[in-house]
């Protein structure tokens, strides 16, 4: 808990006297950061390996985009009510997932994203199609605040979902329900014999996934203040996969360092090279080889040592 | 010679006066490009960074802008509108740029301009042809110095109403562009009393045109009125030339450009169409360009080498007008900016931030020791009959 307190007060405290553009790359940090944590709720806790989860992130981007663009819900709100959306459509999602286990799973969770994106192309009254939202404001409010329009504001708005999104996340993976998802990770027929409806519990954790990646989304879309079919695009769901095992899986702390490093490592390479990618690929599989449990494992594997 | 020996030798020569500079305590004024090099559009964006980078020798040549040398800080898009957003975000607040040039493509453009007003700077286009930038979706700090895809549109209306073709239909690139041109295209042929037959649309990066060309014969039009660029223009126009398509349907082109002539050769000849810049336009201005690029490059300059030209002049010219880079300063200067550009004499207009310029007609014709066909001007039609109302996307006439 203290840790908590400490992290939040730095991230707090950042803003003041960073240059506009460090900013910038922090708000998006944090909100890649909240997309991978909400991701290892699944693959960490319950197993649950989704190849689609860009599908939760578009979801929230696009239906907060159409908020923010053809109504006059302040943007907090906005933001929540996209999240809640995802959440609502990953049952319906979830529900027919579950019907297969491993990478059947896997496969139907990527097939579900890449329909969405296929409407996203066709569906031009509601995501412009290609062309994309553009223009989506960051809209005043509530009470007439505008304070979170402004780059620090909306930069606050972001970490008090992140830390919000955390505590909802952390308080799940705690209670019954988190053991229960552990049981499923471990052994999914031992857990139904003890008279536990796994199913039922599986889908209640791609709901909440989902939620808390729509949110990431909805951030996204007046961050950017755009949103287009990339959102939706299975590069998305791949790298968001990659961010969580670098960051190191069932740690939720872990993922969101893995979106930091991820995110930090592009920018870097990127303007060294075209081919970013090829590199970060080298450093992924260096992860999977020599340090399984990611970044959060190493950090854990030093201080122990020390 | 590849894009990093030229980057590297044109940051040499920016390089040279630096004690002078530095004696002066004067930093260079930086121009952001974020361009689509890579990808489907990716000629476009090359040829943009080509105009714009001669421009800049030429600028810096003679002694840069209010004293200052300028450089560009050019990034990749790969002509994806999200990318565009956040490399002009990169060169805004990371580079201190406080003018933009580049964006391949209208919907990146689209994405990037509600942005302008945050970031304090002045974007001038070169390339984009959605006419809502100048319309519905117009900001203060936006300017177009090139023609518009309704204006490139009604050029060819115009024309097509001394012609004698009756039915058209229409293909055009899905996105911003495709359709605008096309509604403007429809909204023109349909007033000038002949018949629109109907319209397909096909994906950025398409490679197959078999379905599309299928489509362009079954409908027994007399024209076809193309809305492509890039390789999907070069690609379109090859199987056309295969399926014979020109024996039967006039293909009007919305830009005719070297690039896909020379993709392409031989199936180019025959090809009608508007064109947003040619080599071949005749007024000194144009021909001391052509003349100190060939000697350059070897090679005459295509459409958007042109177009990004005479943006960059015009962008210079308001500049110099208002001996301030500050967009509170520039942009009423720009309002009012008047050139003598490769193509005669272009006005901006306050209103919409339009550049007023005409346009041509131009048909590629086989021509006699030269390589490739030619594009030659056919017809021209002079800014007033050619550039909308304000903030307008059709014609009143």
């Amino acid at each position: 808990m203290r840790m908590l307190l400490a992290v939040a007060l730095l991230l707090a405290l950042l803003p003041f006297g960073l240059p506009p553009y460090a900013m910038t790359l922090l708000t998006e940090a944090l909100i890649m950061g909240l997309f991978a944590m909400s991701l290892d709720l699944m693959v960490g806790y319950a197993r649950l390996i989704s190849f689609g989860h860009a599908a939760a992130y578009g979801l929230g981007a696009y239906t907060c985009g159409n908020i923010l663009l053809h109504t006059d819900i302040p943007l907090p709100f906005a933001v929540l009510l996209a999240g809640l959306f995802s959440g609502i459509v990953a049952i319906g999602v979830a529900w027919v997932c579950t019907q297969a286990t491993g990478v059947s799973f896997s496969m139907l969770t990527l097939a579900f994203a890449q329909l969405l994106y296929a409407v996203a192309f066709k569906w031009t009254p509601v995501t412009g199609a290609s062309d994309g939202l553009a223009g989506i404001p960051r809209s005043p409010g509530p009470f007439g605040v505008t304070w979170f329009a402004t780059k620090s504001g909306f930069y606050y708005l972001t970490m008090a979902c992140l830390i919000g999104g955390f505590l909802f996340a952390r308080a799940l993976v705690r209670s019954p329900f988190g053991a229960v998802l552990r049981g499923i990770r471990e052994n999914e027929a031992k857990t139904l014999s003890l008279g536990y409806n796994t199913r039922l519990y599986k889908i209640a954790v791609v709901a909440a996934s989902y939620m808390l990646g729509g949110l990431a989304g909805a951030l996204y879309a007046p961050f950017a203040g755009f949103a287009n079919t990339e959102l939706l695009f299975w590069l998305l769901s791949g790298q968001v996969l990659i961010m969580v095992i670098v960051g190191g899986t069932g740690t939720l702390v872990g993922p969101i360092l893995g979106a930091v490093f991820f995110l930090f490592v592009q920018q870097q390479l990127s303007t060294y090279t075209d081919s970013w990618a090829l590199f970060f690929g080298v450093i992924f599989i260096g992860f999977v080889l020599f340090a399984p449990e990611g970044i959060l494992g190493l950090a854990r594997r030093w201080t122990r040592a020390h | 010679m590849t894009g990093l020996n030229r980057r590297t030798l044109l940051s040499a020569a920016a390089a040279a006066p630096v004690v002078l500079r530095h004696a002066r305590g004067e930093t260079p004024i930086k121009i952001g490009m974020p361009l689509a090099l890579t990808g489907p559009s990716g000629e476009i964006g090359q040829q943009m960074r080509h105009g714009a980078e001669f421009w800049l020798k030429e600028v810096n040549a003679a002694g840069g802008l209010l004293g200052r040398q300028v450089a560009l800080q050019i990034e990749d898009t790969t002509g994806d509108p999200a990318t565009c957003v956040r490399k002009a975000q990169e060169v805004v607040e990371r580079d201190g740029c406080k003018l933009l040039f580049g964006m391949v493509l209208s919907s990146e453009a689209l994405a990037v301009v509600p942005k302008l007003a945050e970031w304090n700077a002045i974007f001038m286009s070169s390339d984009n042809g959605d006419g809502r930038l100048t319309g519905s979706s117009f900001v203060p700090n936006f300017f177009r110095a090139n023609i518009s895809g309704p204006m490139e549109t009604r050029v060819i209306s115009l024309w097509l109403r001394e012609g004698q073709m009756k039915k058209f239909f229409a293909l055009g690139m899905d996105y911003a562009w495709g359709h605008n041109s096309i509604g403007v295209f429809k909204d023109e042929v349909t007033k000038a009393g002949k018949t629109f037959l109907g319209d397909v649309y096909s994906p950025i990066g398409t490679k197959d045109f078999s379905t599309y060309i299928t489509k362009i014969r079954q409908s027994g039009a007399d024209g076809c009125f193309l809305v492509l660029q890039g390789d999907d223009n070069a690609a379109f126009l090859s199987q056309a030339h295969e399926y014979r398509l020109s024996d039967r349907v006039q293909l009007i082109t919305s830009i005719v450009d070297l690039n896909s002539i020379h993709a392409v050769g031989d199936a180019a000849i025959g090809l009608a169409g508007s064109t947003r810049y040619v080599a071949t336009i005749d007024n000194p201005a144009n021909k001391a360009f052509v003349a100190d690029w060939q000697k350059q490059f070897n090679a005459l300059p295509d459409v958007f080498e042109g177009e990004q030209y005479q943006a960059c002049k015009m962008l210079q010219a308001g500049i110099e007008a208002a001996k301030s880079i500050d967009a509170e300063k520039l942009r009423p200067a720009l309002e009012v900016a008047t050139i003598d550009s490769i193509k005669g004499k272009i006005a901006m207009r306050a209103c919409d931030h339009q550049a007023v310029q005409g346009g041509y007609i131009v048909k590629v014709k086989k021509q006699d020791g030269a390589k490739y066909p030619v594009p030659e001007i056919i017809a021209t039609f002079p800014g007033d009959k050619v550039t909308p109302a304000c903030r307008q996307m059709t014609f009143e006439s």
